[in-house]
C-alpha cells in the first residue's frame, strides 16, 4: 500500500477548548474513497475543519499529503453573492498563492476546464445564486478541481441535489479516484456508503472504521445513529435507512 | 435656493466639496467590501464607538484624529477577538456600541460640559474642515484603492465562503482584521464631515444600494463609487441650502437611493 494521503491519530477537535469529536484514528491511501457517516452534530463537519487546519487538534494529530480541497455544504454558501460560476471556479486558483495579483491566464484556463468537467461549461457566466442546487454544488466542485489537491473533502455533496447533478458528481468522483486522489465524503446515506472503499462512522467519537462490508454491521449503525435510525430488517441483515433530519437552520458543530 | 456654483466658489464649501468627493470614492470602495463581508453593523458601531474618545480629545486638547483612531482600532480588535472566541459578533458589537454612546453622553454632559461640540462630533460640520481632514481622507482613498486591488480576490473568496477559505490557504483572519482596521480608520476620517453616528451613510449605504443592481464585484465597486460621489455632492448642496450639517442629508439621500432601488428591483 502507498503512503497514506490522510492519517489522523487519536484526533480530538472542538470549539473553545471543548471537544465535540474525540479519538479519531483512521488512514486513507491515494485513490481511496472514504464515506464519513454520522448523525447531525456527530462531528463530520468538525472532522473536516480539523483536516483543513481551521481547527487546531485538541489532542492527537493530523497528517495530510497536501493541502486538501474542501467543499462545504451548499446551504452555507451565499446565494446573493455577486459572482458567476466561473468566478467561483476561479477562486480555487487562490490556493497557488499570489492572491494579491490578478488571476493568471493558466488559472482562467483551469477554471474553464473544471466547469466543463462538471458539466457547467454553458453556465460559466450565470450568477451563482441563479444556478440550481445541484449546479451550485457542481460549481463548488469545480472550484475544488481547480485547487488540484491530492485530498478532497466534501460535506454532504449529494444532499438536496437533483439526480442528474448527482450522477455527474458521482462520475467526477470516479475520475478523481482513478487519478489517485483521496476523497472523504460525508453523508447520511448508509446504503450509499457501501459503494465506498472505506467508511468512517462518527458519533462524537469514532464508532467504526474499515471497509463497508466489515464495518457496517447493525451494532455499528445503531451506535452511530442511535434512535435516528429505522432499520429495515426484511431487506437483509445490515440494510438500514436513516431518518433524514433536514432542519438546516442549525449548524453542525 | 443657492447657486450650485457656490460649491466651487465659496472657500469653505470648496473644502467641503473636496472632502465629500474623497469620502465618496473611499466610501464607495469600502462599502462594497463592507456589505460583501457583512460588516454593516460593525461599521456603524465603530464610528459611534469613537464618540467618547472624541469627547475626551475635544475637551483635553488631544488630537481628535489620534483619539478616534485609537478607540476605533481598539474596538475593531475587540470585535475580532470576540468573533474568534466564537461569540456572536453582532451581540458584542451592540453591547460595545451602547456602552460607547452612553459613556460619551455622560462624559460630554457631566464631565466636560462639551456643549455645542457634541453636535459637531455626532453629526459633522460644513465649517472648519482643515487640510488635515482632507489629507486623511485622501490617504483613506489611496488605502481603499490599494486594498481593493491587492486584497480584493482574497476578500471576495473569504466573504463568499468563510468555511472554505482556510482550505484555499488564504490568511482569512489577517485579511479580516485588515478590513476591520481599514474600516475603523476610514470611519474616523469621515467623522469631521458627517459625524460619528452617521458614518454608515458613507461606508454602508452606497455599497448596499449598488448591491441591488449589480451582478459582479467590479460592477459593484464602480456603482458604489458613483453612488457615493453623487450622494456626497447632492447631500452637501442640500446641507448648504437647508443650513444643516452635511451628515443628515447625505444619509437621507443614501437611504432614499436604497429604497428606490430596492422597490425597483423587487
Amino acid at each position: 500500500m502507498n503512503a497514506p494521503a490522510v492519517v489522523t491519530d487519536a484526533l480530538s477537535a472542538g470549539y473553545g477548548g471543548r471537544p465535540v469529536l474525540t479519538d479519531v484514528s483512521f488512514a486513507a491511501a491515494p485513490g481511496q474513497t472514504v464515506c464519513v457517516l454520522g448523525p447531525n452534530g456527530g462531528g463530520k463537519t468538525t472532522l473536516f475543519r480539523a483536516l483543513i487546519g481551521e481547527l487546531e487538534p485538541l489532542a492527537g494529530s493530523v497528517t495530510l499529503s497536501g493541502r486538501p480541497a474542501y467543499v462545504a455544504q451548499t446551504e452555507r454558501t451565499r446565494l446573493d453573492f455577486p459572482v458567476s460560476a466561473f468566478d467561483v471556479a476561479l477562486m480555487g486558483a487562490l490556493v497557488r498563492g499570489r492572491w494579491w495579483l490578478p488571476p493568471r491566464r493558466s488559472d482562467r484556463v483551469a477554471a474553464r476546464a473544471a466547469l466543463e468537467r462538471v458539466g457547467l461549461g454553458a453556465e460559466a457566466d450565470t450568477a451563482f445564486g441563479e444556478l440550481s442546487g445541484g449546479q451550485r454544488q457542481r460549481a463548488l466542485l469545480a472550484r475544488a478541481l481547480v485547487q488540484d489537491s491530492p485530498v478532497l473533502l466534501l460535506d454532504e455533496p449529494l444532499a438536496g441535489v437533483d439526480p442528474a447533478s448527482a450522477q455527474q458528481i458521482d462520475a467526477v468522483f470516479a475520475e478523481l479516484r482513478a487519478e489517485g486522489r483521496t476523497l472523504l465524503v460525508s453523508s447520511h446515506d448508509v446504503e450509499g456508503a457501501r459503494g465506498f472503499d472505506l467508511v468512517l462512522c462518527l458519533n462524537r467519537r469514532q464508532v467504526a472504521f474499515g471497509p463497508p462490508g466489515a464495518a457496517l454491521d447493525r451494532a455499528t449503525i445503531e451506535a452511530t445513529y442511535g434512535r435516528e435510525l429505522i432499520v429495515l430488517d426484511e431487506a437483509g441483515a445490515g440494510r438500514a435507512v436513516t431518518v433524514q433530519h433536514h432542519d438546516h437552520g442549525h449548524s453542525e458543530s | 435656493m443657492p447657486s450650485p456654483i457656490d460649491l466651487a466658489d465659496v472657500p469653505f464649501l470648496r473644502e467641503a466639496l473636496v472632502e465629500v468627493l474623497l469620502l465618496g470614492v473611499a466610501g464607495g470602495l469600502l462599502s462594497a467590501w463592507i456589505v460583501l463581508r457583512r460588516l454593516a453593523f460593525f461599521t456603524h458601531a465603530v464610528g459611534s464607538a469613537t464618540f467618547p474618545g472624541l469627547v475626551v480629545a475635544d475637551a483635553s486638547g488631544v488630537s481628535p484624529l489620534l483619539a478616534g483612531v485609537a478607540v476605533a482600532l481598539g474596538y475593531a480588535g475587540g470585535v475580532e477577538r470576540a468573533g474568534r472566541a466564537g461569540r456572536e459578533p453582532s451581540e458584542a458589537t451592540a453591547l460595545l456600541l451602547v456602552a460607547a454612546l452612553a459613556g460619551g453622553v455622560v462624559l460630554a454632559s457631566d464631565v466636560f460640559e462639551s456643549g455645542a461640540a457634541v453636535d459637531r462630533l455626532l453629526f459633522g460640520t460644513l465649517l472648519g474642515l482643515g487640510p488635515g481632514d482632507l489629507a486623511l481622507s485622501a490617504a483613506i482613498v489611496a488605502l481603499a484603492a490599494a486594498a481593493s486591488l491587492t486584497l480584493g480576490r482574497a476578500w471576495s473568496a473569504i466573504a463568499f465562503d468563510p468555511d472554505g477559505a482556510p482550505a484555499l490557504g488564504l490568511p482569512a483572519a489577517r485579511a479580516d482584521f485588515l478590513l476591520l482596521a481599514l474600516v475603523a480608520v476610514a470611519a474616523v476620517a469621515a467623522i469631521p464631515a458627517v459625524g460619528a453616528i452617521l458614518v454608515a451613510a458613507i461606508y454602508v449605504l452606497p455599497g448596499a444600494a449598488a448591491r441591488l443592481v449589480t451582478r459582479t464585484i467590479p460592477a459593484l465597486l464602480a456603482c458604489a463609487v458613483v453612488l457615493g460621489l453623487a450622494e456626497g455632492v447632492l447631500g452637501l448642496y442640500a446641507a448648504y441650502w437647508l443650513d444643516l450639517p452635511p451628515g443628515p442629508p447625505v444619509a437621507v439621500l443614501g437611504a432614499l437611493t436604497y429604497a428606490v432601488l430596492a422597490l425597483g428591483t423587487r
